[in-house]
């Protein structure tokens, strides 16, 4: 019980802080917790199936539209938002199939290069849009309840990253999760004990695209508009950051990684628009906070903030019971 | 006849710049095993630095040499982040790598802000074989003839060159024999940052630059590096005057717009093709 009680402690402190943030504040814990969401999913790859994927956001991307196009054709919201993790799950193992077969900086440009190829495709297509993006996609509504205000998709939200959470949890404690964590420290071993390696590898690439599907979902009936230009490559290199600065294969991590970093864009971004500032202060200060953040964190603290903490904190019980 | 030549000559050009950056990227991988994500950036600062110098009045040549040495700098700055830590695994380095090109980010829009850039390159036009192109792609493949056969010249007769060798088949016998790996990975970085100077100089009089058109480049360079197996630098420059011409035609004789696209399918078809010769347990661990 008391291994839980941090888990706890912050669940309910996020799901009583929505009525108490203003307006710009609640943007924030919402386009927060769709990271969060994301992150996991790609901490998960990263950290177990040792895939780096710089194509993050295409899965992003591809949820929000799933979700908003068929919306935009007048079929229930609802349906939309079950959609976008199946689709994007899906593209991912249609893609997955062949790209998996790459290792390393290989798949790292393989992914850049999905990316790249589907908002090229994505800005010339006008049944989506094109570069000029997706328009009037209605707001999310479950039965009679619309999702109207900003709180309620808070609410929406958190419990999305709750679930995600849950599934990630469950998926690592479980037989094939025990697989993939072999995978991750040596995949001649594990493929020699009887892990079937492909198939596992293929499956986290899924699921990390079914979690980034369900957050772009999300995102386009939030704001209830979509371009190309709203995923570009650097969205997929941030979540790149989160997951390599809270630590890769942890699901504290992820939370901990996406949370510093959006909350850390956050304040630099007001800091940057006071008045007096340059006008490129903005982005200046946030490529700089996404690059420092990452290399410190790769040189310093190789497995991340999460478990270097966790490290310490043991050391020091252990060290307190002697 | 004279559209086909037309087309040749200006993908011939693009190929040259992503086959110079695919050569720095493979000058650094073959020393450090390391893929250096911020290779595109490296051309991307000195085009910005080679036109604020020549808009203050620095004559063509200086500037773009200067720009040129800026570029190695940035390498060796890059090299000395990513390797200069022992016991960096290649690996992390290709995040850390990807870091500093953000970071390259930041530093440009800070200093060249957000706009693109351009320059005058070599003036007038030449007319070959009935076709009349922009003289400045005479420069562009005279300059990457040398720097190939100054590279090759390089890696295979001089000392220098054998002690990068040595480094690349083998660090820890390198090390043995009086190598320091370390400042041989270095001096790989600074090659590569002049290499990718190179091609940002050269590529900017045909081409705006702006301060992202760095993932064009990488992802081009990287393109031509994999012909080579990121390893050999005469296969790269096949690879991105391939890669060159195939987008040039792609451009001419179907749609413009599929430029990028067939950089990006080459590549994932060159990966795939390499990667189902080769099984998986042979490759590099990511």
């Amino acid at each position: 019980m008391a291994r839980r009680a941090p888990a706890v402690a912050v669940g309910v402190g996020t799901l009583a802080l929505p009525p108490l943030l203003s307006g710009s504040h609640l943007t924030v814990y919402i386009l927060l917790g769709l990271a969060v969401m994301v992150t996991v999913g790609l901490s998960l790859l990263m950290g177990y199936a040792g895939q780096v994927s710089l194509g993050q956001a295409s899965f992003y991307a591809i949820g929000g539209y799933t979700a908003g196009l068929l919306s935009v054709h007048s079929l229930p919201p609802v349906l939309g938002l079950l959609a976008a993790p199946l689709v994007s799950a899906a593209f991912a193992v249609v893609v997955g199939i062949p790209l998996l077969r790459l290792r390393g900086h290989h798949l790292a440009f393989a992914t850049l290069a999905m990316q790249l190829i589907l908002l090229s495709l994505v800005a010339r297509a006008d049944w989506a849009g094109g570069a000029i993006g997706l328009q009037g996609i209605p707001r999310l509504s479950v039965g009679g309840y619309e999702f109207a205000d900003d709180i309620s998709y808070a609410y929406l939200v958190w419990a999305a990253v709750v679930l995600t959470l849950l599934v990630a949890r469950n998926i690592v404690a479980s037989r094939p999760g025990r697989g993939l964590r072999a995978l991750a420290s040596g995949e001649t071993a594990a493929a020699a004990s009887g892990v079937p390696v492909g198939r596992y590898r293929l499956a986290v690439f899924a699921l990390s695209a079914a979690f980034a599907g369900l957050a772009g979902g999300i995102y386009a009936f939030y704001l209830g508009y979509l371009a190309p230009g709203s995923f570009p490559v650097l969205l997929s290199i941030e979540y790149v950051v989160m997951a390599v600065v809270g630590g890769l294969g942890t699901l504290w991590g992820a939370l901990v990684g996406a949370t510093a970093i959006i909350l850390l864009v956050q304040v630099l971004n007001t800091l940057g628009t006071q008045p007096g500032m340059p006008g490129y202060a903005p982005s200046v200060l946030s490529y700089a906070v996404y690059a420092v953040l990452l290399v410190l964190v790769v040189i310093f603290l190789p497995h991340g903030i999460v478990p270097a903490v966790r490290a310490r904190l043991t050391r020091r019980a252990s060290s307190g019971a002697v | 006849m004279r559209e086909f030549l037309q087309y040749l000559i200006t993908g011939v050009g693009s190929g040259c710049v992503f086959a110079l950056v695919g050569s720095g990227l493979v000058v650094v991988h073959r020393v450090t095993r390391v893929v250096n994500f911020a290779q595109g950036s490296f051309a991307v600062i000195a085009a910005m630095t080679a036109s604020t110098l020549l808009a203050s009045g620095l004559p063509h040549g200086l500037a773009e040499a200067s720009a040129v040495a800026v570029g190695a700098g940035a390498g060796l700055l890059v090299g000395l982040v990513a390797i200069g830590r022992p016991g960096t695994p290649p690996g992390a380095s290709l995040i850390i790598t990807l870091g500093l090109a953000v970071f390259a980010y930041a530093v440009e829009v800070l200093i060249w802000g957000d706009q693109p850039r351009s320059f005058a390159g070599v003036p007038g036009a030449v007319e070959f074989g009935g076709v009349r192109f922009q003289a400045h792609y005479l420069l562009i493949i005279g300059a990457t003839a040398v720097v190939f056969a100054g590279t090759a010249a390089l890696f295979a007769r001089t000392d220098i060159g054998r002690a990068l060798s040595a480094c690349a088949s083998n660090p820890y016998a390198a090390r043995v024999v009086g190598i320091d790996i370390v400042r041989m990975g270095l001096l790989s970085f600074g090659i590569g940052g002049a290499l990718g100077g190179l091609a940002g100089v050269l590529v900017t009089p045909i081409q705006l630059v702006t301060f992202d058109y760095d993932v064009t480049l990488i992802v081009g360079g990287f393109a031509a590096a994999v012909f080579g197996g990121l390893m050999r630098p005469l296969h790269t420059l096949v690879g991105g005057l391939l890669l060159g011409v195939a987008q040039s035609f792609v451009a001419g004789y179907g749609n413009a717009a599929y430029q990028m696209e067939v950089a990006l399918v080459l590549l994932l078809a060159v990966m795939m093709r390499q990667a189902a010769r080769a099984p998986a347990a042979e490759q590099e661990p990511a």
